[in-house]
């Protein structure tokens, strides 16, 4: 997929940049914001990371003159700016998704690849990693055909952690995302549903489905490498 | 770098300054964190455990900024377009925890229901109601119990939050004297402890600040005296909150 970053920060550009090509993305950078918009309207990307304030013309303006020439092209806009206000007027302007600074690149590569899905391919009611599958339809889970139980918890654990298959994610992104917390509690939550998941998911089978990635979190590795 | 929101003629004030500098703050947060991510594969083996650590520390700053960034916002009122309705968003958030309490063999109870409104966006009332109640649930010892009361009467809503223990001041101040004893210096284990009760404190005051702005009232049980009896939080919201007259 072809991504543009519009991002005046040398520094971080290059690190996305950096982290998306690893990715496998070909990434074109632009340092200010009317460079960035004659280059979403000239090329075709797949998807436009944006920063809101840039220098020249700002990261809204972008938004809102892309949106007349290229309604499809999904924007993920960059920002330091966290109140409610901020994330309406950049979703009402025609922004698919909103990021906060700091944030992590994992949160950002996830959202990306997400955004890159919704744009080019129907969503999947079943996902599959080796031979564990996940029924979103039905709800069900099963590992070499044996169905597995699993509470609503655990089911969206899972789910998150194949739809990221092969990815890393932090504790932060999966608490965020599977409780809808902005916060870590001290209660190791994640760590306990991560166990609760292996117990149900990777005992009795091999190879274990689910790694742990040092200093990171967690990672559900499709091609089953030791952790 | 990014264009001030303040012009020249009028140096910004109190929040403002504040807001400014942790907004400057973001921007090199953002690419030290995504620098040690990308890092931490690419590092030899002897060196991951380093950069492991570093990103930790980095994150547990980001997790400060973030805190401070909504105390700031807290401190402004909320939009008057904004207006929440109670009931669903306790519902909502109790469902969230209810696994957290679960890990903590803590049980959750919510009893009765309100048609109260709030003027806040909802993702703050939320997030007040979050940090309230999740401090409530760390609170507690294993086999306990949070009981949450939800009435209405003439004067307006009431929630009645109430556990085996409350806030309790005293121990959150022997969390950090015991942190800066000597004996505590050697150990970070305790050092990690009063960076918890700040990090609750902190999270508790956010919370207090939210509700407050938006006219509820918001009084913490005084579990010190009475350590029989229940203790939590008593949330009340004023009849002219509450949904119009018809």
């Amino acid at each position: 997929m072809r991504i543009l970053i519009v991002e005046d920060d040398a520094a971080l550009s290059s690190f996305l940049r950096k982290g998306l090509e690893a990715e496998h993305h070909a990434v074109d950078v632009a340092n200010e914001g009317n460079q960035g918009r004659a280059m979403a309207m000239e090329f075709d990307y797949d998807l436009v990371v944006l920063d809101l304030n840039l220098p020249g013309v700002d990261g809204l303006s972008v938004l809102r003159s892309l949106r007349q020439r290229k309604a499809n092209l999904p924007v993920m806009i960059l920002t330091a700016r966290s109140r409610v206000e901020d994330r309406v007027q950049c979703l009402d302007s025609g922004a698919d998704d909103y990021l906060v600074k700091p944030f992590s690149f994992l949160e950002l590569s996830a959202r990306a690849r997400a955004l890159l899905r919704r744009s080019h391919l129907p969503s999947e009611s079943i996902l599959t990693v080796r031979d564990l599958c996940l029924d979103r339809v039905e709800r069900k889970v099963a590992r070499a055909g044996r169905h597995i139980e699993l509470t609503t918890k655990e089911f969206a654990l899972l789910e998150y952690l194949m739809r990221n298959a092969g990815r890393r994610l932090t504790r932060a992104m999966i608490i965020e995302h599977v409780w809808n917390l902005t916060f870590d509690s001290t209660t190791n939550v994640v760590d306990v549903y991560i166990n609760y998941l292996r117990r149900k998911v990777d005992d009795g089978f091999s190879p274990s489905l689910i790694h742990t990635v040092r200093g990171v979190g967690y990672q559900m590795c499709p091609e089953g490498a030791s952790a | 770098m990014s264009a001030s929101p303040h012009s020249f003629s009028k140096p910004p004030r109190g929040p403002d300054v504040l807001g400014e500098l942790l907004h400057s703050l973001s921007q090199p947060l953002t690419s030290l964190r995504c620098s040690l991510e990308l890092s931490i594969e690419e590092a030899a083996e002897q060196q991951q455990e380093s950069v492991a650590v570093a990103l930790q520390q980095t994150e547990k700053v980001i997790a400060m900024i973030q805190l401070m960034r909504e105390y700031l916002d807290a401190e402004q009122p909320g939009p008057e377009a904004f207006s929440t309705a109670l009931a669903p968003s306790m519902r909502s958030v109790i469902q969230e925890l209810s696994s957290i309490a679960a890990v903590r063999d803590v049980r959750l109870r919510l009893v009765g229901t309100c048609t109260a409104t709030v003027p806040v966006p909802e993702s703050r009332l939320r997030l007040a109601l979050q940090y309230l109640i999740a401090s409530m649930i760390e609170g507690q010892p294993a086999g306990g119990k949070v009981m949450l009361l939800l009435g209405e009467g003439p004067a307006g809503a009431v929630l009645r939050v109430e556990g085996e223990r409350g806030f309790r001041e005293l121990d959150f101040r022997a969390m950090e004297q015991s942190a800066t004893s000597p004996q505590a210096k050697r150990d970070p284990a305790g050092v990690t402890s009063a960076s918890e009760s700040t990090l609750r404190r902190v999270r508790l005051a956010i919370a207090s600040r939210v509700l407050e702005t938006a006219g509820a009232s918001l009084v913490f049980g005084d579990a010190g005296h009475t350590r029989v009896d229940p203790a939590g939080f008593v949330l009340r919201i004023p009849r002219r909150l509450g949904p119009p007259a018809r």
